[in-house]
């Protein structure tokens, strides 16, 4: 043979054992998570998946690690080359919102989980299943148990509270239009384990539009701004004509100071929510 | 025909009543007149005036488009104003206004818009009608694009801020804007209503109107620049509610002739009656969730016009 | 007999061009005038200079001794009326309220109209032979039905001048006649001027007391019929070989055309 094909032997052969090598030894043995929403990635920091998370969406901001992730595109529309290019092994999302992408990325094969809890035992469900598929049992186990603890502190709380002494809460989601929760929320049930009664609780879906006048005609004695973003000034909502007259506004009972996030967010945050919905339905414990 | 002006009076009186009487809240005429209820009264008689003010506003509106443009299709919005007062809106949402700023830069958002699309369509000082519906429907698109490009990149708040300017609202948050629109809206349908004899005229024909001795440009200006503040106002409180300043000159001008002298004043009856009911409805129905007044008006609305179309085809 | 319009010396046209130079013309009361030419020639523009829709760009119009441009509009609509090719109206007003628009130069903005105008429209359109249509809807009338109807209500201005753009060429011969005899009737007894612009050679030949031949922008020849339709006239203008006789009935001039004389260009 001569030299030169004995040269171009050498390359193939070694470029061949190359990328043998590549796929046989990988870089790194962990697995590589993306996280599309802001409550799921919550979710995967607290089973403590920080070194697996590769990439994350443009609203995950909590907790501060997660603002040091990659960025693959907003909530709605998420990148999807970029989301390739990361080569993840489980990609977590939410429901409804995210459909379309959901479709999408399922036609390209990738391994996708959907958590979109409608109530805490399905929040519950979704931390177990994600902490098996990402190798985390014992944490999921653990962080399951350390919330439903903090959900039994809060009801050995409210057990003590008389029926008749309830307190009536509305929770507003958005001023214009005015915008609450009903039953198909699980934000409905926080708010009956803190021990409250959500006045809009007889509508069946999960948010929905509500006219003053039915707040008005139901008195609530406490107010919970929760608006994405934190702009909520109590002000904009005292000021309201026909408002001073309501219980809420009356005993100044009109608060904007639970991060609306922990409310909002299906994910590990929800038991702080719950421990400041109840003391601020109940100041006095 | 002073038959049919005191039918649709006693309706729209009906209308009223029935605005006031039913609501989202269960209660009957004494329950209501009761001290206790006092605030929900106002916000029943608040609402009633709104729903009055914003369909009057939007049907005389659709008048004189159609008059002047000479198009039967020509709606309230055509000239941009509603992605303009949309696109004000999420701006400020986005910027994290607080709500109290959000009509005033709706209103800004649909007055510039309309001042784009005048500009972008002025041929010589001249208003071209047909330049005029092109750079309107060119602009809205536009916005409407921009308006996209901002809820997708934004968070969440957004999308419930656009759900207001989408399908239309009659809550009233503030006594004093509502007092400013009313003001605002009153003034310029009155102020319209003086130009009847003009849009008769310019109904037939821009030079028809012309050698009967009417300056056509300078009232066109005037009408579009009334048409305009009267949209905007009750855009930037109510949102986009549509249908009612496409169908209800049309159901009026099958009633009650083409007339201005008459259309306009009738319409405004008309079209209240038609917001009250279908807003009364809406709340009644669907208590204590609200329907948007949008959504009510296009479904009830859509079916009227088809029904109108055909009608109008067999003739 | 007073000079009603007088037209001096006039360029005028679209967007600074003009189409019309140096245009001379007087109408006096119950005047007939024709405006004929090949197409582009300008008629319809020296219409609309005449009527104040375009402003000359050169020279002076005077109604009634006042200039025109400095007229408004409204002003000059009490004094003449104008009735445009074609007027397509979308909208279903009665036949009374279209003609009581006539009246809309004697009222101000917000004035109703008063008993004195409804018998001024109730009597334009007994002269136009149309009350029996009164009531009826615009857009429900055959086109020579409307066509009455739009100069009932160009009657109803009560004006001293009635301007008309080829008021006849969508209309068949029989509402052809019916149209321009009530024109000539209304010349004759109610001593109305009028200016028409026409395509047809012979209808203004028949109907017209003068006529004005324009050709690119410029009168050709003014006079009266004899004067203005000869054959030498036709052909040097409109390019096509003509024979003019007189009609046997009225003895009017009548041109005739000769198929067959225009050779197009072969390859």
């Amino acid at each position: 043979m001569q030299i030169k094909h004995k040269i171009a032997a050498i390359i193939l052969v070694l470029t061949v054992c190359f990328s043998f090598t590549n796929s046989i030894f990988p870089q790194d043995s962990k697995l590589r998570i993306i996280s599309l929403a802001p409550a799921t990635t919550e979710i995967l920091f607290a089973l403590g998946l920080d070194c697996e998370i590769v990439g994350v969406s443009e609203f995950c901001n909590y907790p501060d690690r997660a603002k040091a992730k990659q960025r693959i595109g907003t909530f709605s529309q998420p990148n999807i080359e970029k989301i390739l290019s990361l080569k993840p092994d489980l990609i977590v999302c939410t429901g409804l919102e995210q459909a379309p992408v959901i479709a999408k990325l399922r036609q390209l094969n990738l391994n996708i989980f959907v958590s979109d809890p409608k109530s805490i035992n399905e929040l519950f469900t979704s931390i177990r299943e994600i902490g098996i598929l990402t190798g985390k049992d014992k944490e999921s186990k653990a962080l399951i148990d350390k919330m439903t603890y903090r959900i039994k502190e809060v009801n050995s709380r409210v057990s003590k509270i008389p029926q008749s002494e309830r307190q009536k809460v509305f929770i507003e989601i958005w001023h214009s239009p005015l915008t609450t929760v009903g039953a198909g929320s699980f934000i409905n049930e926080l708010i009956t384990l803190a021990g409250g009664i959500n006045i809009t609780a007889d509508i069946k879906s999960a948010y929905s539009t509500v006219p003053q006048e039915v707040v008005l005609k139901r008195d609530p004695d406490c107010i919970i701004l929760a608006y994405m973003g934190n702009l909520s000034p109590v002000e904009q909502v005292i000021t309201r004509p026909g408002w001073h007259n309501v219980a809420a506004v009356k005993n100044k009972r009109v608060y904007n100071d639970i991060d609306p996030d922990s409310l909002l967010r299906p994910g590990p945050r929800i038991v702080e929510a719950l421990d400041e919905l109840n003391k601020k339905i109940y100041p006095d414990g | 025909m002073k038959r049919k002006i005191i039918l649709l009076a006693a309706i729209f009186i009906l209308a009223v009543i029935l605005g006031i009487l039913k609501g989202s809240v269960n209660l009957n005429f004494l329950e209501l007149i009761n001290r206790a209820n006092r605030q929900i009264l106002h916000l029943r008689l608040a609402r009633v005036v709104l729903a009055i003010v914003a369909s009057s506003g939007l049907s005389v509106c659709g008048i004189v488009l159609q008059a002047i443009l000479r198009n039967p299709l020509a709606e309230p919005y055509l000239l941009g104003t509603s992605s303009g007062a949309g696109l004000g809106a999420v701006i400020a949402i986005t910027l994290g206004a607080a709500s109290f700023y959000i009509p005033f830069a709706a209103f800004i958002g649909a007055i510039s818009t309309t001042l784009l699309v005048y500009y972008i369509s002025r041929e010589r000082g001249k208003i071209g009608v047909q330049s005029l519906i092109l750079s309107g429907v060119i602009v809205s698109i536009a916005f409407s694009a921009v308006i996209l490009f901002l809820l997708s990149t934004s968070e969440r708040q957004t999308l419930h801020g656009i759900s207001w300017w989408l399908w239309g609202n009659l809550e009233v948050f503030d006594y004093k804007l509502l007092f400013a629109v009313t003001l605002i809206v009153a003034l310029g349908v009155f102020a319209t209503y003086m130009f009847s004899q003009d849009l008769n005229a310019i109904s037939i024909g821009e030079e028809e109107a012309l050698h009967l001795g009417v300056n056509v440009e300078l009232v066109k200006k005037i009408l579009l620049f009334l048409v305009s503040l009267i949209t905007a106002a009750i855009i930037s409180v109510c949102g986009v509610i549509g249908f009612v300043g496409l169908i209800i000159p049309h159901i009026t001008r099958l009633v009650i002739g083409p007339n201005h002298r008459l259309l306009i004043p009738v319409s405004c009856i008309l079209s209240s009656a038609f917001m009250l009911l279908c807003d009364s409805f809406a709340r009644a129905l669907f208590s204590p969730s609200e329907i948007p007044i949008g959504v009510i008006t296009a479904i009830v609305g859509a079916p009227i016009f088809i029904i109108l179309l055909k009608k109008s085809e067999v003739k | 007999m007073d000079t009603l319009l007088k037209v001096e010396s006039i360029c005028g046209g679209y967007d600074n061009k003009p189409v019309i130079n140096n245009v001379s013309l007087e109408i006096k009361q119950a005047d007939f005038l024709g405006i004929i030419g090949p197409n582009g020639g300008g008629k319809s523009t020296l219409l609309r200079l005449m009527s104040r829709a375009l402003i000359p760009i050169k020279g002076k119009i005077s109604l009634e001794g006042r200039d025109l441009a400095r007229l408004s509009h409204k002003e000059v609509a009490k004094k003449i009326a104008f009735i445009p090719q074609l007027t397509l109206i979308n909208f279903s007003f009665t036949v009374w309220e279209i003609v009581l628009m006539g009246r809309i130069p004697h009222l101000s903005r917000m004035q109703p109209e008063g008993k004195i105008d409804f018998s001024i429209a109730e009597r334009a359109l007994s002269l136009t032979d149309t009350l029996n249509l009164r009531n009826r809807r615009i857009d429900e009338l055959s086109a020579g039905e409307r066509q009455r109807v739009i100069i009932a209500k160009a009657l109803a201005q009560e004006p001293l001048l009635l301007f008309l753009d080829e008021p006849t060429s969508h209309l068949d011969i029989g509402h052809q006649v019916q149209i321009l005899d009530l024109l000539a009737e209304l010349n004759r007894k109610n001593n109305l001027s009028i200016v028409i612009v026409l395509h047809d050679l012979n209808l203004a030949g028949e109907y017209c007391k003068n006529i004005i031949l324009l050709d690119n922008g410029e009168i050709f020849k003014q006079g009266s019929p004899e004067q203005v339709l000869t054959y030498q006239n036709i052909e040097s203008l409109y390019k096509t070989i003509v024979v003019v006789k007189d009609n046997p009935v009225t003895l009017k001039p009548h041109v005739l055309l000769v198929p067959g004389n225009i050779k197009c260009k072969q390859e």
